[in-house]
């Protein structure tokens, strides 16, 4: 059984239809990396799977539950986090209180004391390598800093899926590089599925993921691994033709 | 009999609706483009009850004269307060804003006290009246509601019609594609606060027109609370909305009124009062966007 | 590490303690002092909600008044009964039920709203339960409740001055170290950084699995039953009447607000240092330039809010980070 999976899927906004019939399934330590232009239904697509919205069509299992109606804060619960493409850490708390918030009231939330969850934001803090922050309000960091502190924040909840939106955005290639086997080193370690959110095909994606979706105008375009999708003829049309190697030398 | 009455309040209650509408159009139209929710709103129409009291017993003029003096006032004090306070809070937490107008609403009611005292005052500008059959309507009155469904006009051609009107309802549309055109979204911000205050201060002459003996320096607190009622039932954002919106409360708020006056064991006055605020937390609760809106 | 979470409790107790003793031991100011003791828990009580949450309130003062009611319900029907102190207990009890129940009914509308519609939503519920009393001549009504007589006849002479002279003040003092301990208490627990959360982005809190609805109603319920409590002592039992346009006085939303502001809101200091400013300040303008209060009072708010949001404890706060007072000083 699947971890994650979305039967046709459809959200609409007024006369606007932001995903369209979309399916798919994520495994259990899977990584998969959702593509697409902007305006292609992903930020949409990762809202309805954590329960921002909620799809007027469609069914979302979840870990052998029903999820499709879920309120968003019973799924964090069930073991799915997510960072946002603009990271939103809580600017006055500290980066240790941002981390431990997610312990609190993740996966573990209802059996971790806080003071279980200052020393679980510890680690977590050591591993991303802000230990000289600790104590800082999380307001006060440089972006790729805020970046770090969130994806530190939503492994602190143990999801079994973590949710990246545009993990790399805005980033150059050695903070990409860092964040790259950041994320695969905890991967391997604590087995989580994570479904990344990219706007280009680059080698960021290659490294990272197994598996790519790409979308296209709100609905699936292709569903493979990754080096198929990267040859594949309606990705390159979606991308102006551009060969995705040239993407590379953007990203 | 009891038609005849219902008839007649409802009457009354159209042509004060048109008023409050009007006064309300300020609110909704700094709330519609700066997000800023006016708390001190009642304090501005107080403002321009005593110019009215002024204009008539100390310079001896028709009180309606006073409106336009009422508009730059309110716009110049929109001026003063946008660039003291408003422009740094608008980015911040709703609370800061908030509270800022608050803050305006209690220097105004304190200054004027200081002006005047706190004792009730009035004036009776008297021209007459005329019989509706079920109702008899003064001048006075008619003059009022003329007046105020000649500003929310004004005001709608204004913003149809004329250049920075349209520049004004694009920022309120997409602020952010606005300042791509080339258009000071800064500029706008405080100008809209200044016409939303201009509208509210003039509202206040009008409004004196209906209260013979309740001008006070403490007399806009209620008129807030009927704003916000009014503000929501017309959808929060909209000028014309909460022209539309003032209507309603003012038929509302007169039927209501004759409907509590039936009941020996309620004091009527206080029930309305009750009921509009009840009015407003079943639409809040309902239909935040607004009675009159489609969506 | 237990221990050491509660050590910022220590500055407060020292500062109730101390202003308590002043007033014992200098005679002529324990009516300045009972004002400071109101005002330091009005604002303690008030900074639960607004200063946690982020939400103002604007109709607050309906907490305090309904609470007043509670206490003056009880002593004028049940001052015949011989209950002796237990009188006192329920008034408080009562007190409580009222005001959480208003609460109750409050929240479930206005804190489904967020930021405008629920200052919008709060503003009309003072007002609109004051004409509920009115206008439905309830608790009889705009006449309001008496009860100086039934307390006299309940206690005594003696005791009922002392009740209304002393102890009510002294509730004062205990209810605002209660809701000072209990914002530790939140402070330091899974509530504190819920609320912490859902103040600085309440999307991203949901998402973090936080349900903000639950902690937004703690927040509120708490709050309003210390408003009650505070009501029932420093209204009801110290004046021993009701008049409703006296205990649903915006004016003391305002003062609330403006305590938690200069104080620092969502600090557990800040309300006795904004309490002790403004209840200060108030007295000695009233003295300098009687009528005059609300207009300095308000060009400072506009003045914090613009230039030191934090307030002055918040300011200390962010300066003694990473030194030891930094235990004390929350």
């Amino acid at each position: 059984m699947p971890l994650l999976s979305l039967r046709n899927v459809t959200k609409r906004f007024g006369g606007l239809v932001a995903v369209n019939n979309v399916s798919f399934d994520v495994e259990e330590g899977e990584m998969l990396a959702i593509v697409g232009p902007n305006g292609a239904g992903k930020t949409t697509l990762f809202n309805l799977i954590n329960g921002v919205f909620l799809p007027d069509e469609g069914t979302i299992i979840f870990d052998g539950h029903d999820i499709t109606r879920l309120p968003a804060f019973k799924r964090a619960p069930l073991g799915i986090g997510r960072t946002f493409q603009i990271p939103r850490p809580f600017s006055s708390a500290t980066v240790r209180e941002n981390i431990a918030i997610g312990a609190m009231f993740g996966a573990e939330g209802k059996k971790t004391s806080v003071d279980r969850a200052m020393e679980i934001a510890d680690h977590y803090i050591d591993l991303i390598g802000l230990s000289e922050h600790r104590d800082k309000p999380a307001g006060g960091l440089t972006p790729v800093e805020k970046k770090l502190v969130e994806i530190a924040r939503a492994l602190a909840m143990k999801p079994k899926l973590l949710l990246m939106d545009e993990a790399m955005a805005g980033m150059n290639p050695k903070d990409i590089d860092y964040i790259v086997d950041f994320v695969r080193k905890v991967r391997d370690e604590e087995k989580i599925a994570i479904v990344a959110m990219v706007e280009h095909i680059m080698r960021a994606v290659a490294n990272l993921a197994e598996r790519v979706v790409v979308m296209h105008q709100g609905a699936k375009l292709v569903d493979e691994e990754t080096e198929k999708a990267l040859t594949d003829k309606r990705v390159i049309e979606v991308y102006l033709g551009k060969p995705p190697e040239e993407k590379n030398a953007e990203g | 009999m009891v038609g005849h009455q219902l008839a007649g309040n409802l009457i009354q209650g159209l042509i004060l609706g048109a008023v409050y509408g009007m006064a309300t159009m300020g609110l909704s139209l700094i709330f519609g483009v700066l997000k800023v929710v006016n708390v001190g709103h009642g304090a501005f129409m107080m403002v321009g009850a005593f110019l009215a009291l002024s204009t008539f017993k100390l310079l001896g003029l028709p009180p309606v004269l006073a409106v336009p003096v009422a508009f730059i006032v309110g716009m110049l004090l929109g001026f003063i307060f946008y660039r003291v306070a408003i422009k740094k809070l608008i980015k911040g937490p709703e609370l800061s804003s908030l509270l800022a107008t608050f803050a305006f609403g209690i220097i105004l009611e304190e200054v004027v006290k200081l002006i005047y005292g706190s004792e009730h005052r009035g004036y009776n500008w008297a021209l007459g009246k005329f019989s509706l059959g079920v109702t008899v309507v003064p001048y006075t009155k008619l003059i009022a509601f003329v007046g105020s469904i000649l500003v929310a006009v004004l005001l709608y051609v204004w913003f149809n019609r004329t250049k920075a009107g349209k520049a004004l309802r694009s920022v309120v549309e997409d602020s952010e594609g606005a300042r791509v055109c080339g258009i000071n979204v800064e500029w706008e911000y405080a100008l809209s606060f200044a016409i939303g205050l201009g509208l509210t201060v003039s509202s206040g002459v009008l409004l004196t027109l209906f209260i013979p003996v309740g001008i006070n320096p403490y007399m806009g607190g209620h008129y807030t609370l009927k704003a916000f009622v009014i503000a929501v039932l017309g959808g929060l954002e909209s000028p014309y909305g909460a022209f539309f919106g003032g209507l309603i409360f003012g038929l509302i708020e007169n039927g209501s009124y004759l409907l509590f006056s039936s009941f020996p064991s309620l004091e009527p006055f206080a029930m309305t009062r009750f009921f509009s605020f009840v009015m407003l937390l079943i639409i809040l609760l309902i239909r935040p966007e607004g009675l009159l809106k489609t969506k | 590490m237990k221990a050491k979470k509660y050590l910022p409790f220590i500055p407060v107790f020292v500062a109730y303690l101390a202003l308590f003793l002043i007033g014992e031991t200098v005679s002529g100011i324990w009516q300045l002092i009972a004002m400071l003791a109101f005002y330091c828990a009005l604002g303690q009580a008030f900074n639960l909600f607004m200063g946690m949450t982020g939400y103002v309130d604007f109709g607050y003062v309906a907490f305090l008044g309904v609470g007043t009611y509670g206490m003056a319900i009880t002593i004028s029907k049940l001052y015949s009964h011989g209950l002796g102190f237990g009188l006192i207990a329920i008034g408080f009890a009562l007190a409580i039920v009222m005001s959480v129940l208003l609460s109750l009914a409050v929240g479930a509308v206005a804190l489904r709203l967020r930021g405008a519609y629920f200052a919008i939503a709060t503003i009309g519920v003072n007002e609109g339960f004051r004409y509920l009393i009115e206008g439905a001549k309830l608790w009889n009504g705009s006449e309001g409740i008496i009860f100086s007589g039934p307390l006299r006849m309940a206690f005594g002479r003696q005791t009922a001055t002392v009740l209304t002279t002393f102890a009510a003040d002294v509730f004062v003092f205990i209810i605002a170290l209660a809701a000072a301990f209990i914002t530790l208490v939140y402070m330091r627990g899974k509530v504190g950084y819920a609320l912490t959360a859902l103040r600085e982005d309440e999307d991203a809190a949901k998402v973090m699995g936080i349900n903000v609805t639950k902690y937004k109603i703690i927040a509120f319920i708490t709050s309003a039953a210390l408003a009650g409590l505070l009501g029932a002592s420093a209204w009801a039992l110290k004046l021993t009447y009701v008049y409703p346009p006296d205990v649903f006085e915006i004016t003391y939303t305002v003062e609330a607000i403006i305590i938690v502001l200069l104080g620092g809101a969502g600090t557990l200091l800040g309300p006795i240092v904004g309490g002790l400013v403004y209840g200060l300040s108030k007295y000695l303008l009233a003295i300098i330039l009687p009528g005059f209060q609300l207009l300095i009072f308000a060009p400072v708010i506009i003045f914090i809010i613009v230039t030191f949001p934090e307030g002055l404890v918040g300011f200390v706060k962010l300066k003694t980070r990473g030194t030891w007072l930094e235990n004390y000083i929350v």
